[in-house]
């Protein structure tokens, strides 16, 4: 027992060699810069010239700025609408396909719909935000459908009034986050032995039966991994909201990103702007240190199965 | 002996590279301008004809984008990659912060000796001086502008005929047309507050109520800021929004769903800047006229973006060289003609009816002094923060006091900064 | 060995439900993934309309009216406008590059954290979860001194390499969760059979892998694709910028050409989805070889 500890001890840190150019990347593109943004945010600059040492100021400034608690409030809900929502959409979605269609329709048919589903992803999302405009403005798709179908009174300023701005965004969102997690399910899927979802089904287990003993559990690494990464994405998310409102109508879009974005180069308050993405950057490491915690508490249990 | 050869080896090679260096000088230009329009076809034409004047240099031209001079310009400038001269964005964020930073060349000798200022006066060159903290107005001068800009209305004149409206000739006889097709149940001016243009029009209410005093204090960032015209301003937008001169949809419309609803012809009229008079002088299905705003002496306006040479440049004279083409007749004319608005243009000679209407209303504006500028010009970053206020301005989410509250409170920032 | 379409045959599952009905649900859940899809591809299919409309007809009919003329004319503008070309080679080089690249750091990385369970594992994958975890924007100025000083201002290589240490955050993070739960068996076995560690990445770990890698790769294939504010700062000449860059030509500071757009937004995408398309193959061979056990 004592000689098999000290083998694997031996053998694991051998492994550090594999993490050696990883570490180094990450040193050099990560560490040292964000180090040195960290650094910046002390200082009042405008990103060329020699940078003014101001102590604090800066996140004195953040944290009695309204328009940085407000942003802080909206990706809460852009949470939902980027993690939470589409994951739960496309979990369903990808056992639909995996375990209904492949299995009624055939293999070609699930693909189909998943390279469907994923073509969202692929447009860059500069033009994506063009699309819906067309869409959303007072003149555009949706109204006119809403009012040939008689369901005229559910006409709205979907992107000009405060209070759907940040529902409409959530909803493009939506639309185009489905495909990430709904691709990385199905390859999770790909590893599940088809004879489990058949053995079931000859003991008589249902489709949602299968779907909450089989699918779910089967994917719950996966289930993590997109847990973790839309919330992070969801917690920097920028370019959707840039390109439909500007943070706008009167702020009600606005997100931290946005923010800093807008102080690193338009209003060129770079040590401002600084302080806001290293605010954000601590918030982050935060929820995804729990996370983290929680994910690895559910893999050891895992493992005593 | 050996060491020596290799000195002498090393020697021949420099002599070597510095012949060829003096033999091919390479001339470096960039500018962002569609190739398609009035000013990329008038710049393309100075570099041919550039060309033919230097037939020993080796022209490099390259046509960026705006995003990247906009968000990057002052990295390229602060390193060794920067052209030789190229099209940089006017106002205290870009070429302010370039030029406070001794990135750009100070072009005043140039600007007497090579005899452009009988061609571009004193008075047009206020965006291309730069103070030592990046503010327009004085200090030296580090970019020359070669056309110019201006807000004015547009309108459908069929519409107008079909009611037997004439083109308005003051403030209240706007008003009046507006009101008239508005108790036809059409809203009579398509805008869009989810992007520039209504900012453009609240800005054109707001010179109304405003002197050259005003003007000056609030563009060079003097004085924490007057509110009233803004207030004014704000009290005519929110006016018009309930007399259905506006519609409360335009929040969220950008600048392209504005100009589908004028160019289908559901408003008879767009407050709009000079970039689109070519879309709209070449609309089949009606006629477009094109008016300034009525009853006031100032619009939004200026010269355009100007040609800066980076200090670090190493071809500084051929630099001024292709300066100097683009303000000759020729390529001015060129300009007017593909519907464009040249600074230094003779209206006589242009012959296309839309670059020559434009042209005169443009003389009209600079001959009464009625150049306003734009209203997101003092504070880097105004910008976003004008079109949000005036969004929920039009919204009917803020007063107009709270609206000037909200523009004083960006503006006094920047002015203590 | 099971192929998945074996379960299709119909069999005993239908003995507890009336057969018609069975028979109506298949085609009403077909129905309903057909109408999803037609609401995901909404506005693909409106780039699409207006991509080959003239000016003119969108001026006078919209955006939305079906084209009443047809012209190639803003696409094949756009290619000559921005020198299309060149713009598709930076991309593609870019992106493949940092889709080999990115797999292969995140599979080491992975493998050290997942099989190897170095101490301090998770506090590593932590670490380098900043790679996604740090807003861009707080990245691009620090970047531009490190490029410009290391003589990769302009170059290729400086969003190359940058892409590859960012997207592998990501790859590490999947990969070592999934590894996390791979079966000890199997490593065992080969480890008895005398396997050494490279050996067994090699052709124990990456093999079961493969699908997963598949769909890394495709991502950061189509990350790094759409990928625009590093590139916009870090690469400075025509010659090297790349297709995501060159769509900002589009919208000046107060022009914007809807149809041009929308065709510049067409042969953006193109490129991407037959390399989605190649990879499918991919992923559905994955299926097969996933379920080898």
């Amino acid at each position: 027992m004592a000689m098999q500890t000290t083998l694997r001890r031996r053998s694991s840190s051998a492994y550090w060699l594999y993490l050696f150019p990883g570490l180094f990347g990450f040193l050099i593109v990560v560490g040292i810069p964000f180090l040195m943004n960290i650094g910046v945010s002390f200082t009042s600059w405008r990103g060329i010239g020699m940078p003014k040492f101001v102590g604090l100021a800066n996140y004195a400034r953040l944290i009695a700025d309204s328009a940085f608690w407000m942003s802080l409030e909206h990706t809460l809900f852009f949470v939902v609408a980027m993690a939470v929502v589409p994951t739960l959409i496309s979990l369903l979605v990808a056992s639909v396909l995996f375990d209904y269609i492949s299995v009624r329709f055939g293999q070609g048919l699930s693909s189909f719909f998943r390279a469907g589903y994923y073509l969202p992803q692929i447009l860059p999302i500069s033009v994506a935000g063009v699309l819906w405009g067309w869409i959303l403005n007072p003149h555009g798709v949706l109204n006119m459908i809403l009012e040939a179908t008689g369901l005229g009174g559910l006409v709205g300023n979907w992107l000009g009034d405060p209070d759907l701005a940040i529902l409409s965004v959530g909803f493009v969102m939506v639309w185009l986050q489905i495909g990430y997690s709904l691709v990385v399910f199905m390859a999770g899927l790909a590893r599940v032995d088809p004879s489990l979802y058949e053995a079931s089904e000859l003991d008589g287990a249902g489709f949602l039966q299968r779907f909450w003993y089989i699918t779910i559990p089967m994917l719950k690494p996966e289930i993590f991994v997109i847990g973790l990464t839309t919330t992070i994405a969801a917690l920097k998310v920028f370019a959707p909201v840039y390109v439909m409102t500007n943070g706008g109508p009167n702020n009600a879009t606005l997100v931290p990103s946005f923010f800093s974005f807008y102080h690193f180069f338009s209003t060129v308050r770079v040590g401002y702007g600084a302080a806001v993405a290293t605010a954000q950057t601590a918030i982050t490491i935060v929820l995804a240190a729990v996370f983290l915690w929680v994910q690895s508490r559910q893999t050891e249990e895992g493992d005593h199965d | 002996m050996k060491k020596l050869s290799k000195l002498a080896l090393v020697l021949a090679a420099v002599t070597a590279l510095g012949a060829v260096s003096a033999e091919a000088k390479t001339f470096k230009v960039w500018w962002y301008e569609p190739a398609d329009g009035a000013l990329g076809i008038a710049w393309q034409a100075a570099l041919d004809s550039f060309k033919k004047s230097h037939p020993d240099v080796d022209v490099k031209f390259e046509l960026k984008t705006f995003d990247q001079i906009n968000q990057a310009g002052s990295m390229i400038l602060n390193s060794s990659e920067a052209p030789d001269v190229l099209e940089y964005n006017k106002g205290n964020g870009t070429a302010g912060l370039a030029a406070s930073q001794g990135l750009l060349q100070a072009m005043d000798d140039e600007y007497k000796a090579r005899g452009w200022d009988k061609l571009v006066p004193e008075s047009a060159l206020a965006l291309g001086r730069y103070d030592e903290n990046g503010v327009f107005g004085t200090g030296p001068l580090v970019g020359m502008p070669n056309y110019g800009e201006f807000v004015s209305v547009f309108y459908n004149e069929d519409m107008l005929k079909a009611r037997g409206l004439e083109v308005p000739k003051t403030f209240e006889e706007f008003e009046t047309v507006l009101g008239k097709f508005a108790a036809e149940g059409i809203t009579p001016i398509a805008e869009a507050a989810n992007d520039y243009p209504a900012q453009h029009l609240m800005y054109m209410l707001a010179l109304k109520n405003a002197d050259a005093n005003w003007i000056s204090n609030f563009e060079g960032l003097k004085a924490p800021l007057d509110t009233a015209p803004f207030v004014a301003a704000g009290k005519t937008i929110q006016d018009w929004v309930a007399k259905g001169y506006i519609s409360k949809d335009s929040t969220g419309m950008t600048a392209d769903d504005m100009t589908n609803q004028f160019m289908a012809g559901k408003s008879p009229f767009v407050v709009g800047g000079t970039w689109l008079s070519t879309s709209y002088g070449n609309i089949k299905t009606f006629h477009a006229g094109q008016f300034l705003f009525p009853g006031q002496q100032y619009a939004p306006g200026s010269t355009g973006n100007m040609w800066v040479v980076p200090a670090n440049a190493q071809n500084k004279d051929l630099a001024y060289d292709f300066i100097g083409i683009t303000l000759s007749s020729d390529i001015q004319t060129l300009m007017g003609n593909k519907g464009g608005l040249p600074i230094a243009a003779d209206t006589a000679a242009i012959t296309d009816p839309v670059g020559k209407l434009t042209t005169s209303l443009f003389k009209d504006l600079v001959a009464r002094n009625g150049l306003g500028f734009y209203p997101d010009w003092p504070v880097a970053g105004f910008y976003n923060e004008v079109l949000q206020a005036t969004q929920a301005l039009v919204g009917g989410t803020a007063t107009p006091e709270e609206f000037a509250a909200r523009l004083k409170t960006f503006y006094d920032e920047g002015l203590n900064k | 060995m099971t192929d998945t379409s074996v379960p299709a045959a119909p069999g005993p599952t239908d003995r507890n439900i009336p057969r018609g009905k069975r028979g109506a649900l298949r085609w009403w859940v077909l129905a309903f993934l057909f109408a999803f899809l037609a609401f995901m591809l909404a506005p693909i299919f409106l780039a699409l309309n207006n991509a080959i409309k003239t000016a003119t007809d969108y001026a006078t009919n919209g955006p939305l009216a079906l084209p009443q003329s047809f012209t190639v004319e803003g696409l094949l503008g756009f290619w000559s406008y921005v020198d299309f070309t060149s713009k598709i080679w930076n991309s593609l080089l870019l992106s493949a590059a940092v889709a080999l690249f990115g797999v292969i750091l995140s599979l080491l990385n992975a493998y050290a954290i997942g099989v190897g369970r170095i101490r301090g594992g998770r506090a590593t994958l932590v670490i380098l979860l900043l790679g996604i975890m740090i807003p861009q924007e707080s990245l691009v100025y620090p970047l531009y001194y490190l490029a410009k000083s290391s003589g990769l201002y302009d170059s290729l290589w400086a969003p190359i390499i940058i892409f590859t240490v960012l997207q592998s955050a990501f790859g590490t993070y999947l990969l070592s969760a999934v590894m996390t739960t791979f079966p000890h068996e199997i490593l065992e076995a080969a480890r008895v059979d005398g396997a050494n560690r490279w050996q067994i990445l090699w052709y124990v770990v990456t093999p079961i892998l493969r699908p997963t890698l598949a769909v890394l790769a495709t991502f950061f294939f189509i990350w790094t694709w759409n990928e625009f504010l590093i590139p916009l700062v870090l690469l400075v000449s025509n010659a090297n910028q790349t297709v995501s860059v060159a769509m900002g030509a589009l919208s000046g500071q107060y022009v914007s050409q809807p149809t041009i757009t929308a065709a510049a937004a067409l042969l953006g995408i193109t490129p991407t989805i037959i390399f989605f398309l190649i990879f499918q193959r991919t992923l559905t061979k994955g299926v097969v070889v996933g379920a080898v056990k």
